[in-house]
């Protein structure tokens, strides 16, 4: 995580600010490339420009001195637990994604089965009985008093 | 106000439960094939409080005993209808999907400004009993006395008056056939754009814009507070004073009816569901002539008035291509 | 202001049909439970019981349905304490404080401190209603764009105290929550930033987007750690401890009066409302507090700023459809709705014609918020026993339900893909610290800002200084904010000399 410089780079902060900043730039672009009129850019243009500034100011945070303690990324962490960070994520990116593809009952239960077992349900029965009845009791406990149904598959 | 214990509400709840139940009773009581044997779903593509999702949930107890099924509401709001309409595009053409809509101006919208995947032609207004117009209206404290007060203000300074009204609407094009018509300088005028027609008119009845050009039936309630100045119809509408169109632009005046709003179902169904189409319409239309649904309705200040098939179709094509001739106008500025 | 005729005639309304009072607690109770899952709006809880209120007289109609608009205001707060997830946008300033209070093991009491604030908010809307509800009712019409403007303003300000101790991170977050919240089509008619997808025509999704950022994100980091409450000791959900919590309440007289104040009125101009009045009240008691600096680490004055605000909105909502006829959201058009079910129509006649319904409807409510007290009690205490659950089991069923909530809302899965999206963005913020709280802010004001700003451009043809000029109500605005930052300047100054003082002696 760092260069043998004085300074060291924390790679996510940069991913992330170049995220933001990224976002930001390209906003402004499409909105400028929509129309240049007032109406349309009077606070859209300011903002963008400011938080283009404010990036600049952040920038500083991302390259601290080997020795500063406060730009450590958090202690304690290893890359085992940051692995299981991911697979939460990209598990419920597939939840997001498929719900509405593969029905809400497949991929509320898929998702819980993962889910349960990255967060640490090592009985497996524990597992499939709890993802199994909580997705039965969600489906039925919204889908009664939302106004639209949701698209099943087994259910 | 009942004094009583009141035994006429409990008999009321459950003649209410005992009906609700046996629409709702499992279809194997009824024969297979006939149509309808299970739940209608009828997609309002706004969400829930508006007009469209008041109009459904009013008019369903009515239509529902028609069909002898429950009818589920579902609204799918976002993006001027659009996604409604997709979406209920999308659903099968076999009858258990209907649509409750503001047919114009958001079909012809959604068509021409937003590159919708789908034509007028995809969808078949049984009814539109909803004929909304614009109305220009300022505030009742306002000094502007007439439309003729306002067009010479107007024409002596065109930045002397704010116009409040809803970008991509009837209300815009009017605005501009009347200041056109007038010569008065459009761009110098003081427009202020609202997202919906509720703050618009909360923004004439304040006095906050001069003037405002927006949907005359939502105005209803703010009666007391607008002085109306001019009807965007041939006939006077909803008791308003002031002047209508034909008074100020000529008997051939030409004008964009406001939103046009009701039943609808899928266009292909004529074809391919031939025998539920008949049942759909004729359910719809003896709904809507049903003297309790206009009582109960008419309370609402919902419309029941029953034009057709025939005639409903035809207003909103006629909407469609005349909103198509100021296009670029829709389209934003 | 008050009529004492109308007064006792809405004694008699109320007496005569004594059937109304049997709808009180399934309503409150209907609400309690719909507000407390997430996305699920007021408005969606009372579309679902407004078909039932058809076969039923007037007063238990409208007596069902303020009770879950009642219940359901509160319910929001439930999870956004336990779990720091906004149910509602209302509910947003309640997890800034409440969530870091459970995660000490102080839920109890955070919870009774909510429900104390929310009934004791509730009631003082009421009572200001009761006493105000013509002179603001005059006022609220008169409302222009700058003075929207002012008060989205107002709200902004919060963002200079969330920023906490990296002031352009925090500014920064706030900028671009800014920027997300005017993505879609403007009030001109432009539309940016859309990237061609339909949903997002009319903007980023705020419910979903805030469920992510403050919830899901918080979820994720948490994956490593058993329970919410590390001391096992401090578990138990104890009921003394949540009396305890409404106790305390009554130690901020002063907290609720004000947040009361700024609900009522901002929940009185339409379209405004309870998801601005929280943020208002929140940011006003911060800086005026002598222990703002604590706040955000689960201040329980935090709470009770919030809670007192967003529940005393609703009165200020009723007064607008009340005395105007005019629904300030979608809880107000389903209860106007209701009363034109029973041929009453709204409007500034109605409430000529009808001052004992008015006045009647004051009355239950006085009488709900009563209830609610009772009703809250049980509720939080049987909720309370989610932080005994281990997050193994909670992580994904709270995402789940969260996902559940964000389809609820958005009808499709725009809902839960924004959901996603905005957890991972959280999840960096949090990890560089960064406030996400300061892009939830940006992203509920965002649009409010912008349109009213280029509502007042075209309002004033771009003279905003002879336009403000013009509108008292705008430069009062304006000058209550100025005077609150001077003020918070001043003591603070005082507190440093008094500090400084003790130290040297």
């Amino acid at each position: 995580m760092s260069t043998k410089s004085g300074r060291k780079v924390v790679w996510g902060h940069l991913i992330l600010l170049a995220a933001i900043v990224g976002v930001v730039v390209a906003y402004l672009l499409d909105a400028r490339s929509v129309s240049l009129r007032t109406n349309n850019l009077l606070l859209v243009q300011p903002a963008a420009f400011l938080a283009i500034v404010l990036a600049a100011f952040v920038l500083p945070g991302i390259f601290p001195r080997a020795d500063a303690a406060e730009e450590v990324e958090a202690t304690g962490e290893t890359w085992g637990d940051l692995i299981r960070v991911f697979i939460l994520i990209v598990a419920l990116a597939g939840l997001a994604f498929s719900l509405e593809v593969i029905g809400f009952d497949i991929a509320t239960f898929a998702f819980m089965v993962v889910a349960l077992a990255v967060c640490g349900e090592k009985r497996w029965w524990v597992n499939l009985l709890f993802s199994a009845l909580f997705t039965v009791f969600l489906i039925y406990g919204y889908g009664t008093i939302t106004p639209f149904p949701f698209p099943l598959t087994i259910l | 106000m009942t004094s009583t214990f009141s035994r006429r509400t409990i008999l009321k709840a459950s003649a209410g439960g005992v009906a609700f139940a046996a629409l709702a009773s499992p279809s194997i009581l009824r024969a297979q094939n006939a149509y309808p044997d299970r739940p209608i779903n009828v997609v309002v593509p706004f969400d829930t409080g508006g007009y469209n999702d008041r109009l459904a949930r009013a008019f369903a107890p009515f239509l529902q005993q028609q069909l002898g099924q429950p009818l589920t509401i579902i609204n799918r709001g976002g993006a001027g209808a659009l996604l409604g309409h997709t979406f209920f595009l999308q659903q099968p053409d076999d009858g258990y999907t209907i649509l409750c809509t503001s047919a114009a101006p958001y079909l012809p919208l959604n068509i021409l400004t937003q590159d919708a995947s789908f034509k007028l032609e995809d969808f078949y207004m049984v009814n539109l009993p909803s004929q909304d117009y614009t109305l220009m209206a300022t505030s009742a404290g306002s000094d502007i006395k007439s439309v003729q007060d306002f067009i010479s203000r107007l024409k002596a300074d065109p930045s002397s008056l704010s116009v409040g009204l809803q970008p991509a609407s009837a209300d815009l094009v009017n605005f501009h056939i009347l200041c056109s018509a007038n010569e008065i300088e459009v761009d110098a005028v003081r427009v202020v754009t609202y997202d919906g027609g509720g703050p618009a008119r909360n923004a004439v009845a304040g006095g906050v814009v001069d003037v405002g050009f927006v949907g005359g039936e939502g105005f209803l309630p703010l009666a007391e507070q607008i002085r109306p100045l001019l009807t965007f119809d041939t006939r006077k509408r909803d008791n308003w004073d002031g002047a209508i169109v034909t008074d100020v632009l000529g008997a051939d005046a030409d004008f964009v009816v406001g939103s046009q709003r009701g039943w609808g179902l899928h266009g292909s169904m004529q074809t391919s569901n031939p025998e539920v189409f008949k049942t759909l319409v004729g359910a719809i239309e003896a709904a809507s002539k049903d003297p309790a649904a206009i009582e109960a309705l008419k309370n609402q200040q919902l419309a029941t008035d029953w034009y057709g098939p025939e005639e409903s179709n035809q207003m909103l094509a006629r909407t469609a291509k005349v909103m198509e001739q100021y296009l670029d106008l829709l389209k934003g500025n | 202001m008050v009529e004492l005729t109308s007064v006792s005639g809405a004694f008699t309304l109320l007496s005569s049909d004594m059937n109304a009072w049997l709808y009180l607690l399934p309503g409150l109770a209907i609400g309690l439970i719909f507000g407390a899952m997430p996305g699920i709006s007021i408005t969606m809880a009372m579309a679902f019981a407004l078909p039932a209120t058809l076969y039923m007289d007037f007063l238990p109609a409208i007596v069902f349905l303020t009770a879950i608009y009642t219940g359901a205001g509160f319910g929001g707060s439930v999870p956004a304490v336990l779990m720091g997830i906004p149910g509602t946008s209302s509910a947003v300033a309640t997890t800034f404080d409440g969530y870091p209070m459970a995660r000490k093991g102080q839920h109890s009491e955070a919870l009774g401190v909510a429900l104390a604030s929310s009934v004791i908010g509730c009631l003082a809307s009421y009572v200001i209603l009761f006493v105000l509800i013509v002179p603001i009712s005059g006022v609220v019409l008169k409302l222009g764009p700058l003075e929207m403007f002012a008060v989205a303003v107002w709200g902004m300000l919060l963002l200079g105290s969330l920023a906490g101790t990296h002031m352009s991170r925090g500014l920064l977050a706030g900028t671009f929550g800014v920027l997300l919240g005017t993505v879609g089509m403007n009030t001109a008619g432009f539309v940016r930033g859309t990237m061609g997808i339909p949903w997002l025509l009319d903007g980023v999704p705020q419910i979903p987007a805030m469920m992510g950022l403050l919830a899901a994100s918080q979820l994720i980091g948490l994956i490593n750690t058993t329970y919410l409450i590390a001391d096992e000791a401090s578990r138990k959900i104890s009921f003394k401890k949540i009396l305890g919590g409404v106790q305390h309440t009554f130690r901020y007289p002063t907290i609720i009066f004000r947040g009361s104040l700024i609900g009522v009125i901002v929940g009185a101009i339409p379209g405004v409302g309870s998801s601005i009045s929280n943020l208002l009240s929140y940011s006003e008691t911060k800086r005026n507090a002598s222990d703002g600096d604590t706040f955000g680490q689960g201040n329980p004055k935090g709470v009770i700023a919030a809670e007192a605000a967003n529940s005393s909105s609703e009165g200020g909502a009723m007064a607008t459809m009340l005395a105007l006829g005019i629904p300030g959201g979608g809880a107000t058009a389903i209860l106007l709705a209701a009363f034109a079910m029973h041929n009453i129509v709204g409007g500034p006649s109605f409430i000529a014609n009808n001052k004992d319904i008015v006045y009647a409807v004051i009355f239950s409510n006085f009488a709900q918020a009563m209830l609610l007290f009772v009703v809250g009690l049980g509720f939080v205490y049987v909720a309370g026993y989610v932080v005994r659950v281990p997050l193994r089991f909670l992580i994904p069923s709270v995402l789940v339900v969260s996902t559940f909530g964000a389809y609820a809302i958005e009808g499709s899965s725009a809902g839960p893909i924004t959901l996603w999206v905005f957890s991972v963005l959280g999840w960096a913020m949090v990890r560089y610290g960064y406030p996400v709280a300061a892009t939830v802010v940006g992203l509920l004001l965002g649009s409010l800002l912008e349109g009213n700003l280029l509502r007042t451009n075209q309002i004033s043809g771009g003279d905003f200084i002879g336009y403000g000029l013009e509108r008292p109500w705008a430069l009062l605005i304006f000058a209550l904010m100025l005077g609150s930052i001077l003020l918070q300047a001043i003591s603070k100054r005082r507190r440093a000399k008094v500090a400084a003082l003790s130290a040297a002696q």
